[in-house]
């Protein structure tokens, strides 16, 4: 297959695009991208400060390389959760993330778990209703807290996350398969700032999985090549090869699929965009972070069982 | 004389008949080309490359979840 800017070898065919790339041309194509979506989006601009949030794996480091390129003050924020399972999960991840900051002279934030809590994910999860019967949920909610916790104390303008499209195609089917009305009229690739909350973007809602696959292999980024073990046949990676399947036989299926129901959302088929549905938000006695919850947040009352 | 190639994915091994393209051969193992990254002595190669007989792929799992 040849490239079709410059009629080299191809790396990589984007199916969804009929396109294929060179090294060279991906690597240029996809930061252009990012940035075209960027400033379509209206996420940030060059005088932002921006908080990444990084987990060791291709899509966040990716997403904080790619800021570095387009010249974004871009630091990072790892939250070390504890989750081992016989593989050193978190401590691996750790050491990758520091490692792809320290070859870069970037600042990355740590927040450690059991230093600032005493608990890790894996317990947290084994005390709670919320994750007796898996962890992913309480660690979505430890995460939300503290990213939003170390950009509200740093004074970070915006929160960005390394989400791809096959991330947010896997809930949007989640959510539509439940005809979640909330969450379907949150899901977006930018949430504006409210009552506390940081301003969250998610500048690689564009490309497949596979494409920031390539560009961390390409651009030798060293990630964490394991997926976590808590993960491993969670509902949202059966969404993800469900969707593959589609894809595989409709080219553009699960890009139409989330691009066409952001235009729908635009038109207000889900709802009139004046009449949306946003929680009253107040501020958390205990941790002073903005919550919807009765009294204390979801976050303080998991640490208080 | 070796008539395969070897296709590496996690720590599984398949040997291949050469000579088909690797998008045939992915389907044969039943493996979707979107899921995966195609490497072949570091390089990154598109699924219309012909199998050559004693070569080795690898194959980089794209699906990440937490």
């Amino acid at each position: 297959m040849r490239c079709k800017k410059c009629g080299g070898k191809a790396v990589i065919n984007m199916r969804q695009h009929n396109m294929g790339l060179c090294k060279d041309d991906f690597l240029q194509w996809l930061p252009e991208q990012t940035q075209k979506f960027i400033e379509k989006y209206k996420m940030f601009t060059p005088d932002d400060k921006i908080l990444v949030a990084v987990s060791g794996g291709k899509d966040s480091l990716a997403l904080w390389d790619i800021l570095q390129i387009l010249g974004y003050q871009a630091d990072g924020l790892y939250i070390a959760l504890g989750i081992d399972e016989g593989i050193g999960y978190s401590a691996e991840s750790q050491r990758l993330t520091e490692k792809f900051a320290n070859e870069r002279d970037l600042n990355l934030h740590i927040v450690n778990l059991a230093a600032s809590y005493g608990t890790d994910v894996p317990t947290l999860a084994s005390q709670t209703k919320r994750g007796r019967d898996k962890p992913c949920s309480a660690c979505g909610l430890v995460k939300r807290h503290e990213m939003n916790r170390i950009a509200r104390d740093f004074g970070y303008d915006v929160l960005a996350t390394g989400h791809n499209l096959d991330d947010e195609a896997a809930i949007l089917f989640s959510n539509t398969l439940q005809w979640n009305g909330d969450y379907l009229l949150r899901q977006a690739p930018v949430l504006a700032s409210r009552d506390g909350l940081a301003r969250k973007v998610k500048p690689l809602f564009h490309f497949y999985e596979r494409e920031m696959a390539a560009y961390s292999l390409l651009r030798g980024i060293d990630y964490i090549y394991d997926e976590c073990p808590f993960a491993e046949g969670s509902t949202s990676t059966q969404y993800k090869e469900l969707l593959n399947q589609l894809e595989n036989q409709h080219p553009g299926a699960k890009m139409h699929f989330y691009v066409k129901f952001l235009t729908a959302k635009k038109k207000g088929l889900f709802a009139e965009p004046t009449t949306e549905i946003v929680p009253d938000l107040h501020l958390c006695p205990t941790c002073g972070q903005p919550t919807s919850a009765a009294n204390e947040c979801s976050f303080c009352k998991m640490m208080a069982k | 004389m070796e008539y395969t190639t070897t296709i590496i994915l996690r720590d599984q091994k398949y040997e291949i008949k050469a000579g088909m393209t690797l998008l045939a051969a992915l389907g044969k193992l039943d493996i979707l080309p979107e899921s995966v990254i195609c490497v072949r002595d570091g390089d990154l190669i598109t699924e219309d490359t012909i199998l050559k007989p004693g070569e080795t792929i690898k194959l980089v799992s794209v699906i990440s979840g937490g």
